[in-house]
């Protein structure tokens, strides 16, 4: 392995293919499998839980196909990262990042609409939403830009400035499709990623203080009318329950009403009979939880838990320290995509439309999903490398 | 690859990791937390709200009893009309709602905001109840809602009963109408064991109202399981979370049959023509009710399905009171009609006997007030059956100053029901008043006079009856003395048709009257019709042996000098009530009735004709070989003697009256009474 940047990913793919096979073999026998298994499982059981959750809903039919199409071609995708390094990812972050932006930008101009937003861009038939892929490019970006910076007292007011402006411009472009949730969890992972790298205390003192001096005014003119009301109805949901409280209080009826064991497979009415909105996307989770129960809810949130805990641990083992950030990173992406989600499903925590990974029905977030586990494997099988 | 100092800033990294660690256990630990609270704590709520959510218990409205009068003729029916009915549950975007409402708005002809008025009625109430948008909808309408049902998730067409009164305006103050159970009265008509639910149809007047829980049935209830745009699922769908439920048939409501005869109702309306007031007509053998008007009226069918508030607001501010039951809540000063109870007060207390003669100069003077006769010159010496059959005020007045107090004469109009209720089952029933000394001293805290004690003996000053007392009264003297509780409703049936209560005639009091006291006043009121001098001369009925008494009573106080202007010329409103009671045949009746006509000036032409046609009708139809044209043919019809005899007391006609001879003995009436 060389530093030079000249390197091309192809020149990377032929050193691979040169090791000797006792290499190879050896490495397979150590391969770390397990975030492969898990992403597997959860999907399964999301392809499952999606096909009762579309079967009876005539327009969404077979939603569950083109759900594992988009698997497929993550699969795909899996297969190309692993045979690289993911230093590779070290070099190319910004030209990720910017090629990102670029297309953020083109969803503005070019864009498909659906319910209100503007989040897609149509390729043929395809659909995609950079917006999720962003995500990714975030940590990619951030790990790269604090992977050379040397910073031992914690990170000051100024030193941020930067780095926010890097994670300002996308959420920015995200905002204005709109897309609340995933502004969201780029600031959040930001945040939390930035806690962990140490802010001096100065500096978060007045972090927090714009950030309560801001707040107000991001509400009354940053949120659009609907995205305030959803805020209200979270505080109040009985305030206008067959308006925007709806939505929250037929989601927590489907969760409760589960019970411990649920209503069976295909049984759960408020999925069924349409009582549940978007149940197929960001409401997933209460159809599966519906129809499964206590039990079933436990078994997936310690699936999750599990999937969290493996990744942390590559994130932890990483003997770089660009591994170490991506690897935190994505995990801190994951985290608070099920938090979040699954906080709102229960009504814990406001309607922002936040899939739930690997059982949110929807292309762009489920291949982004595979690409971290992906880029997680490869962090984690590279380590022993040098 | 690594940099420097990479590795202990690594290893410094991995410190933190604890931190990572602990902030994932505590937010898991937060969602599991919660989802032991929705799951577990709050299970059996949730799933009961789930539950709710997909059932809709759709109400199958029993049908309302149906009202028939006494001949089985129907007179209240239910006939089929469409209602729109939104539930808002399935509004609950607002593009959905903006889409719907247009789409109703063209259909129906109604602005949004109109629509959007009507389901605000239902604030504060679950979004699964249904409100209604629109009643009476045309099959046109019907049609075009059910082609665009699919764009308008939680629209709803239902057929609903309409309430119909099958003779329009006729008997629409005793049938009464019905009203929709609103979301204020919920709580207070559900404290009885009976369920309403908002909509539902309540009695709200008349025997509707009074009825009301033998009228109403019982509302059955269809269960189907629907999506959350209100569509039912249908059983041949795959995957139905419901299999199947058993809903609940409606049972209808009871069947009265009233004492009631339609077609004297129709007589009686046709005879009124646009006058304002009542009538009443009673067997006096049973107290039944054989017919009940009150003028003028209104359309209850109307009513059933809702009423536009300017509609309401135009019936409840006409100074004619459509909305009001003349006949039991509105009492009048009886004038004339009263005389027969000062007659038999009189005649039992003994202060005058069949052979008592006064003579009427046309005025009495008693303390410093002169009191007039409607006669200005007088009727002379006349006996008590000639006062009866002329009216002849002095008479009574004089009759009166022989009596000990007013408070002999309140007893016997006590006796015959006057002064108090009927009891008769409909709603408002007002008691009317008999003064009496200590009520005067109650009520003004003033002595009583002997010049008030005149008046009340022609019915004047304070009297005041309603029309149904009045019947009643002269059914009491007819029958003689027993005092009937009137009443309405004969049967009772279930809705196949078995009886499940009969009504049987209830005495509310007997007054023991010598045997010839009633005969001298029958004499009387045989007169007051059949007599050339008597004032109904003009109404009678050769062969019927109708016989009554009229009145034409004072509503304004008349200054002396006005006392004998003609009634036609004064205004409407001051115009003298016309009053008219009686009953055929005399000897046994079979119909009594009463009549008021307000501001109809006498109670011989704006009374008697209307009691003539309702008694006429009544005799022919009961007995078609006693009294019909050709049995009747051979009994001679007296002629009129002269012109203007049959106008009436109280001042109204500027010619005077010639004064009878005195001893004219009226004819005894067929059948003679005395025997």
């Amino acid at each position: 392995m060389t530093h030079s940047s000249m390197e091309t990913p192809f020149q990377d793919l032929e050193m691979e293919a040169a090791r000797s096979s006792v290499l190879v073999d050896e490495e397979l026998k150590r391969f770390n499998w397990s975030l492969l298994l898990l992403e597997v499982l959860l999907f399964a059981i999301g392809i499952w839980n999606l096909s009762s959750a579309t079967g009876v809903q005539d327009k969404a039919l077979g939603l569950y196909k083109s759900q594992a199409l988009w698997f497929g071609i993550g699969l795909l995708a899996t297969v190309f990262i692993l045979l690289l390094h993911y230093s590779i990812l070290s070099r190319i972050a910004y030209v990720i990042y910017f090629a990102n932006l670029i297309l953020l930008g083109c969803v503005l101009f070019f864009g498909k609409s659906s319910l209100g937003a503007k989040r897609w861009l149509g390729i043929g038939t395809l659909r995609i939403q950079p917006s999720e892929f962003m995500k990714l490019s975030m940590v990619i970006c951030l790990a790269k830009y604090f992977e050379t910076d040397q910073n031992y007292s914690g990170y000051g007011f100024r030193d941020l400035f930067l780095p926010g402006l890097l994670v300002a411009v996308p959420c920015g472009l995200i905002m204005l499709q709109p897309d609340l949730g995933t502004a969201l969890i780029i600031l959040l992972t930001f945040g939390s990623l930035m806690l962990f790298m140490k802010i001096q205390p100065k500096a978060l003192i007045a972090i927090l203080t714009i950030a309560t001096v801001t707040l107000p005014a991001a509400y009354k003119f940053g949120l659009k009318p609907y995205q305030r009301q959803r805020l209200v109805s979270f505080l109040d949901p009985m305030s206008d329950p067959k308006g925007s409280g709806y939505n929250s209080i037929q989601s927590m009826i489907a969760v409760g009403s589960g019970q411990l064991v649920g209503k069976g497979y295909r049984k759960g009415t408020q999925s069924q009979l349409n009582f549940l909105p978007e149940h197929h996307t960001d409401f997933i989770f209460s159809v599966f939880s519906e129809e499964h129960g206590f039990i079933g809810s436990m078994a997936l949130i310690t699936l999750y838990l599990i999937f969290m805990l493996n990744g942390l641990s590559i994130a932890y083992q990483s003997h770089d320290k660009f591994g170490v950030l991506l690897a935190l990173g994505i995990m801190i992406i994951f985290f608070w995509h099920i938090f979040f989600n699954l906080g709102m499903v229960m009504g814990l925590l406001p309607i922002v439309g936040v899939p739930l990974p690997y059982l949110s029905y929807g292309g762009s977030s489920l291949v982004t999903s595979i690409l971290c586990v992906a880029v997680l494997t490869n962090i984690a099988n590279k380590k022993f490398m040098f | 690859m690594a940099f420097l100092g990479q590795e202990e800033q690594i290893r410094e990294f991995q410190d933190r990791f604890t931190y990572l660690y602990a902030f994932l256990f505590l937010g898991f630990g937060l969602l599991v937390s919660r989802l032991v609270y929705l799951q577990i704590f709050r299970g059996d709520q949730m799933r009961q709200f789930s539950e709710e959510n997909r059932i809709k218990r759709m109400k199958v409205a029993a049908p309302r009893g149906m009202i028939f009068d006494r001949n089985h003729q129907l007179l209240i029916d239910n006939r089929p009309d469409f209602d729109l009915e939104i539930i808002p549950q399935y509004l609950h975007e607002s593009h959905l709602e903006k889409q719907v409402f247009g789409i109703l708005g063209r259909i129906l002809k109604m602005s949004e905001k109109d629509i959007l008025t009507t389901l605000d009625k239902g604030k504060g109430l679950p979004t699964f109840m249904p409100l209604k948008v629109k009643t009476d909808l045309s099959r046109d309408e019907v049609a075009q809602i059910e082609v665009r049902k699919l764009d308008m998730p939680g629209v709803e067409v239902r057929e609903e009963i309409k309430r119909t009164n099958v003779f329009g305006d006729i008997s629409a103050h005793l049938l009464g109408y019905i009203g929709e159970v609103n979301q204020f009265e919920l709580p207070i008509v559900n404290k009885k064991t009976q369920k309403y639910r908002l909509g539902d149809s309540i009695g709200r007047f008349g025997l509707e109202q009074k009825m009301e829980e033998y009228l109403r049935g019982q509302d059955g209830e269809d269960i189907k399981e629907v999506d959350a745009l209100g569509r039912v699922k249908l059983e041949k769908k795959k995957n139905r979370v419901l299999a199947a439920n058993a809903g609940k048939p409606a049972i209808p409501g009871k069947n009265l049959i009233l004492t009631i005869d339609q077609d004297l109702q129709q007589a009686a309306t046709e005879s009124f023509g646009d006058k304002i007031g009542s009538v009443v007509a009673i067997d006096p053998h049973t107290g039944e009710i054989l017919a009940m008007l009150s003028r003028p009226s209104f359309d209850p069918t109307s009513f059933s399905r809702g009423i536009p508030a300017t509609t309401w607001n135009k019936l409840l501010n006409n100074e004619n009171h459509p909305l009001r039951d003349k006949t039991i809540q509105d009492h009048y000063a009886p004038g004339s009609i009263f005389k027969i109870v000062t007659a038999i007060t009189g005649l039992e207390e003994g202060v005058i006997d069949e052979s008592t003669i006064f003579h009427c100069p046309g005025k009495i003077k008693i303390g410093n007030r002169v009191y007039h006769c409607h006669a200005r010159h007088g009727h002379g010496e006349l006996n008590v059956v000639q006062a009866i059959t002329q009216s002849c005020d002095v008479f009574f007045y004089r009759t009166a100053l022989k009596l000990k107090s007013v408070d002999d004469l309140a007893k016997y109009a006590i006796l015959l029901g006057l002064g108090r209720k009927t009891g008769i089952n409909l709603s408002g029933e007002v008691s009317g008043l008999v003064p009496t000394e200590e009520w005067k001293k109650k009520r003004f805290n003033q002595q009583w006079n002997a010049g008030e004690t005149a008046t009340v003996a022609i019915g004047q000053s304070f009297v005041l009856a309603t029309t149904l007392q009045l019947a009643n009264l002269y059914a009491a003297i007819g029958n003689g003395g027993t005092l009937f509780r009137p009443f309405v409703v004969k049967q009772i049936e279930s809705f196949d048709g078995k009886i499940l209560k009969s009504f049987t005639p209830d005495i509310m009091s007997r007054v023991e009257l010598k045997e010839k006291t009633v005969n001298l006043v029958k004499q009387g009121l045989w007169g007051v019709i059949n007599s050339p001098i008597g004032t109904g001369f003009a109404q009678r009925l050769p062969g019927m042996d109708f016989v009554g008494k009229t009145g034409s009573v004072q509503v304004i106080r008349i200054a002396a000098e006005k006392i004998y202007q003609r009634c036609e010329t004064m205004k409407f409103k001051d115009r003298h009530n016309a009053v008219f009671v009686g009953f055929a045949p005399v000897k046994n009746p079979e119909i009594a009735v009463a009549v008021v006509g307000e501001h109809a000036c006498h109670g011989s032409y704006g009374a008697a004709p209307i009691a003539r046609a309702i008694i006429k009708k009544y005799l022919e139809k009961k007995f078609p070989e006693r009294f019909n044209d050709k049995t009747l043919a051979h009994i001679k019809t007296i002629p009129v003697k002269k012109a203007g005899t049959d106008d009436d007391e109280a001042g109204t006609d500027e010619e005077e009256i010639t004064p009878v001879e005195t001893g004219y003995e009226p004819p005894l009436p067929p059948g003679s009474l005395s025997d």
